[in-house]
């Protein structure tokens, strides 16, 4: 185990230069777009001198690479703009401050954060499940009908738009058969089953549309798999049929399942934009878009950020769970 | 010969592929007893590998296998999957050819061996392991309770080999089946491996069918011989009866091309010319035939008349399948 404890600190060693990189890219190139985050600020009629004022207030009138270690400190120390009684301040971990929403980036991603993650994470598990167990099956009855039927179901995820499945599930099982709430959030610790309940319909549009790439993944996998020749040892070892292709079969398949599955939810939680709009939730995809409807830049930047830091942190996961996985990754 | 455990006869596998029906195995009969080794010789594609399968009822579901397999006399061929899941690995074990692909690379080769016995024997996980390190211990692991726990990337080709025997026999199997169980190994290593073979046979009084293509093993462990070609026996015997009295030109072309030790260096090796025919491609006559250097001296007969298994006069159980009647190096 010490070989697994000294694979994490790598990579995690690996994931801090990948952020701090990403984070200087990011923020490049957001703050090198014609937009004017103080020209918003400073009202109309707009004189020089108050835009002066307020891109001081902001800070944007220092430059480019102070604003970025300002911007860096600001998420070891936190900040203040401005000073005495107008004075603003961000507490650390500090990712930005939106002067149109005024409150810091952290606590509006915070805010968010939990819509979102109920609606990805509900919609993962859900659609691992159903993914892993479709192709499994779709492999085992190779070119009969069961096989036929899963990927034809694959084929049709792929290439469904998340929000015409959305749509079309809120107009059949919202109005038509008046089955589950249309719209709306409500918090896991509100009411559990509320929660569960106003969350189903965009768990399993998710779910379906995501499964459709495991389907595929698990069944080619499997179908290698199954020709390897420590399956023909289970055989010969008297292992059942069950036992030789979950047992045996479907660790070596999971290990590229899981590396899809990491990024994939890593995406999706930093905002599953399209259903969020449809079903009118308020999480970190509708945060980001209202941002850019609002060149409320520190917002863009710190969801981005954020999303990116996601992905990282899948990745360092994956690696980690591959390790775990596949004693040859940990060892090697 | 002792009452033989395991026998097989008239076994004929038949492939259907999308070019057709392909008979792998044409018409095939052995038998071993306990403690003794039959030794399978051929050419990659002379169908010894599909007879050991359809022994262990492990070939594909486009394979029709017809004929009788007897374990103790009890009929295997036609058994449900369920019944013969209780016979692999129990009665009849497997040893492969390549180690590192046998074994599963996610789990411990002390739970892959445990793994084999569990699934024979209701026992806690915690016995199985001990079993399991015990057996490691017999096949020469050393320190088999730590190395129990390693993963099979982690040990040399000879190591595995060791572990796939130690997962073979940790059931004390009646029959072991070794596919070419050191074909994959140094020769060095080869060595150590038969010895282990042939040291668990003797203490176990297992059966043994080992499949080789490697005459020099063969003359070393075995107690019979069968020589596949085309799917059918081109001869039977003892050993001795094939290294000194070998009677199908077949045969003879094998140990022409085998290295030894005790003819003079100068003297080349000699090859086989062209190359086994696909299965199924010759229907009419002798499958060896035109590879034959003999069939001059019999001459039509080889076209026309598939040669069957024919006793060798005064050579006791020794049997060939050519339309020769002498033995070829006397004509």
């Amino acid at each position: 185990m010490p070989d697994l404890v000294w694979f994490i600190v790598r990579r995690l060693f690996a994931a801090l230069i990948v952020m701090l990189a990403l984070s200087l890219a990011v923020y490049l190139v957001f703050y090198a777009i014609p937009a004017d985050p103080a020209h918003l600020a400073c009202g109309k009629p707009c004189t020089p001198d108050r835009l002066e004022q307020a891109r001081h207030f902001m800070q944007l009138d220092q430059s480019t690479l102070q604003q970025y270690l300002n911007f860096l400190k600001g998420i070891v120390a936190g900040r203040t703009f401005g000073d005495g009684a107008a004075a603003v301040h961000c507490n650390a971990p500090c990712f930005g401050y939106s002067f149109p929403l005024a409150r810091p980036v952290t606590t509006l991603i915070m805010d968010r954060l939990p819509i979102t993650a109920s609606i990805a994470l509900g919609a993962a598990v859900l659609w691992l499940l159903l993914g892993v167990s479709l192709g499994v099956i779709a492999a085992l009855n190779r070119g009969r009908i069961l096989d036929r039927l899963a990927v034809g179901v694959a084929l049709l995820g792929v290439s469904t738009p998340s929000f015409l499945l959305g749509l079309l599930a809120i107009l059949v099982f919202g109005f038509w058969l008046n089955m589950v709430p249309v719209n709306g959030y409500v918090p896991l610790t509100e009411s559990p089953v509320d929660w569960a309940w106003h969350l189903i319909t965009p768990w399993i549009v998710l779910a379906i549309l995501q499964a459709a790439s495991y389907i595929r993944l698990t069944r080619s996998q499997m179908l290698e798999e199954l020709n390897l020749d420590y399956i023909t040892t289970a055989r010969a070892k008297g292992a059942g049929e069950l036992r030789v292709v979950v047992t045996h079969g479907l660790r070596g398949v999971l290990v590229p399942v899981i590396t899809l599955f990491g990024l994939d939810l890593g995406g999706l939680l930093g905002g599953a934009i399209l259903t969020e709009k449809v079903f009118s939730m308020q999480g970190l995809g509708d945060l980001l878009i209202s941002a850019v409807g609002q060149l409320d830049v520190a917002v863009v930047v710190g969801v981005t950020l954020f999303s990116a830091f996601l992905i990282i942190l899948a990745n360092l996961v994956v690696d980690v769970v591959h390790g775990v996985l596949d004693p040859r990754v940990s060892h090697g | 010969m002792a009452e033989p455990v395991l026998e097989v006869h008239d076994l004929h596998v038949t492939f259907s592929t999308e070019g057709g029906l392909v008979p792998a195995v044409d018409g095939i009969d052995f038998a071993v007893a306990p403690g003794e080794t039959l030794a399978i010789v051929g050419e990659s594609g002379s169908g010894k590998s599909v007879s050991s399968a359809a022994v262990m009822g492990l070939l594909p579901s486009n394979a029709d296998v017809t004929g009788e397999v007897l374990l103790d006399g009890r009929e295997l061929i036609g058994l449900p999957n369920d019944e013969l899941r209780k016979i692999r690995g129990n009665d009849i074990a497997m040893v492969f050819q390549d180690a590192l692909s046998a074994l599963n690379p996610y789990y411990s080769v002390g739970w892959q061996v445990a793994e084999a016995y569990r699934l024979h024997h209701d026992v806690s996980k915690k016995k199985a392991h001990q079993r399991a390190i015990e057996m490691l211990d017999k096949v020469g692991i050393p320190d088999a309770a730590r190395r129990a726990d390693g993963y099979p990337h982690e040990f040399s080709g000879g190591m595995r080999q060791r572990v796939v025997i130690a997962m073979a026999l940790v059931n004390d199997p009646r029959v072991l089946i070794a596919d070419e169980p050191t074909t994959a190994l140094d020769v060095t290593v080869q060595a150590q491996i038969m010895q282990l073979l042939e040291d668990v046979q003797a203490e176990f009084g297992t059966a043994m069918v080992l499949i080789s293509h490697d005459l020099g093993v063969v003359a070393e462990v075995a107690d019979d011989v069968l020589v596949m070609y085309a799917g059918r026996a081109a001869e039977r015997g003892t050993v001795r009866d094939l290294f000194y009295r070998a009677a199908h030109p077949y045969s003879l072309g094998l140990l022409g091309a085998m290295p030894r030790v005790d003819v003079p260096p100068k003297l080349r090796l000699t090859t086989i010319p062209g190359s086994p025919p696909t299965p199924g491609s010759i229907t009419t006559g002798c499958a060896f035939q035109p590879r034959c250097a003999y069939t001059d001296r019999v001459g039509e007969r080889c076209i026309t008349e598939r040669p069957e298994l024919t006793p060798r006069p005064g050579e006791g159980d020794h049997e060939a399948a050519c339309h020769l009647g002498r033995r070829p190096s006397d004509v």
